[in-house]
């Protein structure tokens, strides 16, 4: 058995590629006419009822075309990024697929999406798409994606364990460490998990301290982390660790699914926070214990809510489609008020369309309520540069700098480097 | 050097098994045409991707580059920009340490295990050679997702049976212990799953080795009066040299550039356990926006680095045998 050297093995498999994508340049439309399939790329597992939505959605699809198979590719969220690149470089990628909303502009400004501004003029429901959602997906005044389903972030607590022992859901900062420490002291398990590979979520606090990692001031990025705002808040999050103790050790270096989550499910820790969608998978843990389990929004330092950041995905046609007409028709399908809105339910995801939203559908629902209330309070997004992705993605400097805060180094001197990395990284 | 690896590795047994040497004699046609298909396939899967890196390592190279734009050659940036960083000097020493200890304790295991195999019966020596080598034949993803199951923190078996050891000799607490929130405790762990996973080889090939010491000269020792140590540095040792020498550049080159087990265990959340290649990893792949020059450059020096130390090595061997 040989070893290759994971970078020799890449280079292998981008040096195929690029000698693979010289001969047939890809991007003009073949207009006219069905084809016999479409690729769609989806992000997920491919569970069954992943699976038997999108068989509805081809059946729909197929009455429209009834020559065009869909062929359904199912791509793990953590391969994504590579199958796009590959897919970019070689010209053998899909000709719709599911992008996370964060990475819409990187790829569409690395020629990965098609401009469906046109196509988008021309359907009726797609005008009643959250604005904000599609403002995500514009760059110079084009459309690049349109948004499918969404969600934010909150706490998930015990609801037995608080009627117990007399906790209300926190709405300070104060209050949540306090509810910990009852929890920690009463049931003998870690009051909260606070991991630290969790930006999107160490910035609601961010946010609601009224601070931000960078802003961006007459053109430049300027990091922020270090002014007294964010620092308060990053101080806090940490804290729960290193200073109140209310959160355990061994969630350091980790994600919110990298323990957290499969914890708080088995009831070894008292509260965490993810989002809506987590529900099937903590079902998936301990179902008997679900009806146990409730959720309030990520609360502000002295009040009120914070700002939460808004995952999701969109869809998108590839640029090197050749049917990109057909393509678009499948996305209208995929994403109609109709699928849109079922299959958001079945992921536990909220659709993105303003009127569905506001239709009150959700007012009724224990779970999804206080995801929509905290949605409602306001919704916010990372700095819009491509470098986000360098700075979240490679460097992940956030959730190392939170990491070695919770190890005793200095405060200051970690988000001065965060801003100085901020200040490189974001600007290129 | 997955060429160097095969051609390294074939010594011990054409030793065992073929004839003596006799390519000194003048140079026949014949045999180079049979190589002839596997150093085409090599150069095709290996030297070209090589010299591309070697290319992109002097040039700025992101996705659009792959479709076709034009790279800008950035000349000695990026090797300048690596250098120039604090953070590469501390994931040369990661990976410099953990090599020497990998190496060290892989050798160490792999001897013992090899000349318990030869000691052992037949039937059992058959078993227990069956055993590790399922270990061998682990892929690393499968390895290092068990390994972390082992040491994770919930129903983590590790600190499960630490916790059930009595407290004034390992402590308590170990359920809920972060094995991989500091560089220490992540590459003891990392070490245990490489060494485990590559142990196996070196075990085999010392068997191989002492299946062919001719059992007399044990025997005269043993007659003599010689202990097991003895016979050990005295007999098995310099008659095995080559074979230790190859597998111990066989496993520097395997631990310098081992990725797959770190990223699975540690992750790109972590940087401060960074080694080299996952450096290189997160630059070149990390982000949506690829950055190969770089990430190239990184592989550029970790490559020069194995190769410097499997040239210093190669040459002792080669030394050693002409010596013999």
């Amino acid at each position: 058995m040989v070893r290759y050297t994971k970078a020799a093995a890449a280079a292998t498999v981008l040096a195929v590629a690029v000698t693979g994508c010289g001969g047939k340049k890809t991007g003009a439309s073949v207009s006219g006419g069905d084809p016999a399939k479409i690729v769609v790329w989806q992000m997920g597992d491919g569970s069954p009822e992943q699976t038997k939505f999108l068989d509805g959605v081809k059946a729909e699809f197929r009455q429209k075309h009834p020559k065009t198979d869909v062929q359904v590719q199912y791509i793990p969220w953590p391969q994504a990024t590579q199958k796009f690149q590959t897919a970019i470089a070689g010209g053998s990628g899909p000709d719709v697929t599911e992008v996370g909303n964060t990475d819409v502009q990187s790829w569409a400004e690395q020629d990965a999406l098609a401009d469906i501004t046109t196509k988008m003029s021309g359907w009726a429901e797609g005008k009643d798409l959250s604005k904000g959602a599609l403002a995500n997906d514009q760059m110079g005044g084009k459309t690049y994606a349109a948004p499918w389903y969404g969600g934010v972030r909150a706490v998930w607590y015990h609801k037995d364990w608080f009627r117990e022992l007399g906790i209300q859901p926190p709405t300070s900062w104060a209050g949540l460490v306090a509810a910990a420490k009852k929890i920690q002291d009463k049931k003998g398990v870690p009051g909260i998990a606070a991991p630290s590979d969790f930006t999107n979520g160490i910035l609601s606090f961010v946010w609601a301290n009224g601070g931000d990692v960078a802003t961006k001031q007459s053109g430049t990025w300027v990091g922020t982390l270090s002014q007294p705002p964010a620092k308060e808040a990053i101080q806090f999050y940490a804290g729960l660790v290193s200073k109140d103790k209310v959160a355990p050790d061994k969630y350091v270096g980790r994600n919110e699914l990298q323990g957290p989550q499969q914890d708080f499910a088995l009831g070894k820790v008292g509260m965490y926070m993810d989002g809506s969608w987590a529900l099937p998978q903590l079902e998936k843990v301990n179902e008997k214990d679900a009806k146990n389990w409730g959720v309030f929004p990520i609360p502000g330092k002295s009040g009120g809510l914070a700002p939460v950041f808004s995952g999701g995905s969109d869809l998108a046609v590839w640029k090197d489609s050749k049917y990109k007409d057909v393509a678009f028709d499948y996305l209208t399908i995929l994403d109609s008020k109709k699928n849109a809105q079922a299959f958001a339910s079945t992921l536990k995801f909220l659709p993105q369309f303003t009127d569905v939203l506001q239709s009150g559908t959700y007012k009724n629902d224990p779970i999804m309520s206080a995801f929509a209330q905290a949605a409602a309070s306001g919704v916010r997004f990372t700095p819009a540069s491509k470098g986000w992705a360098d700075y979240e993605g490679a460097k992940k400097v956030v959730p190392n700098a939170v990491k070695a805060v919770m190890q005793g180094k200095s405060i200051d001197g970690e988000l001065k480097k965060a801003d100085e990395q901020a200040g490189s990284l974001l600007n290129q | 050097m997955l060429d160097t690896a095969h051609v390294v590795r074939r010594v011990p047994g054409r030793k065992s098994s073929g004839p003596a040497r006799s390519g000194r004699r003048r140079p026949r046609l014949g045999p180079y045409l049979l190589i002839l298909p596997s150093l085409v396939i090599i150069s095709v899967l290996l030297l070209w991707p090589v010299l591309q890196i070697g290319q992109m390592s002097f040039q700025k190279v992101g996705v659009r580059q792959l479709r076709g734009e034009p790279a800008e050659n950035v000349g000695l940036a990026n090797y300048r920009q690596i250098l120039g960083d604090g953070f590469f000097w501390t994931t040369f020493r990661h990976t410099i340490l953990f090599a020497v200890v990998a190496v060290t304790a892989t050798l160490l295991a792999g001897t013992l295990v090899g000349l318990l195999l030869s000691a052992l019966g037949k039937r059992m020596s058959a078993f227990v050679a069956g055993g590790v080598l399922i270990a061998w034949a682990t892929p690393p993803v499968t390895a290092a997702i068990i390994f972390a199951w082992l040491f994770g923190t919930t129903g983590g078996l590790v600190g499960w049976l630490l916790d059930l050891l009595p407290d004034w000799l390992a402590g308590s607490g170990w359920q809920d212990y972060n094995w991989f929130a500091t560089p220490l405790p992540t590459y003891t762990v990392l070490t245990i799953c490489v060494v485990w996973m590559s142990f196996p080889f070196v075990a085999v090939s010392v068997l191989a080795g002492l299946r062919t010491v001719p059992g007399e000269l044990y025997e005269a020792a043993r007659v003599d009066g010689s202990t097991a140590w003895q016979r050990f540095w005295k007999i098995t040792f310099p008659l095995l040299r080559p074979v230790f020498g190859v597998l111990l550049v066989l496993s520097v080159i395997w631990d310098f550039r081992v990725f797959t087990q770190l990223f699975i265990i540690s992750g790109l959340a972590n940087r401060d356990s960074f080694n080299l290649s996952l450096y290189g990893y997160s630059e070149a792949f990390g982000s949506l926006n690829a950055r190969y020059g770089l990430g190239s450059a990184i592989a550029v020096v970790l490559t020069l680095i194995v190769l410097a130390v499997t040239a210093v090595y190669t040459r002792m061997i080669i030394r050693q045998e002409g010596v013999a």
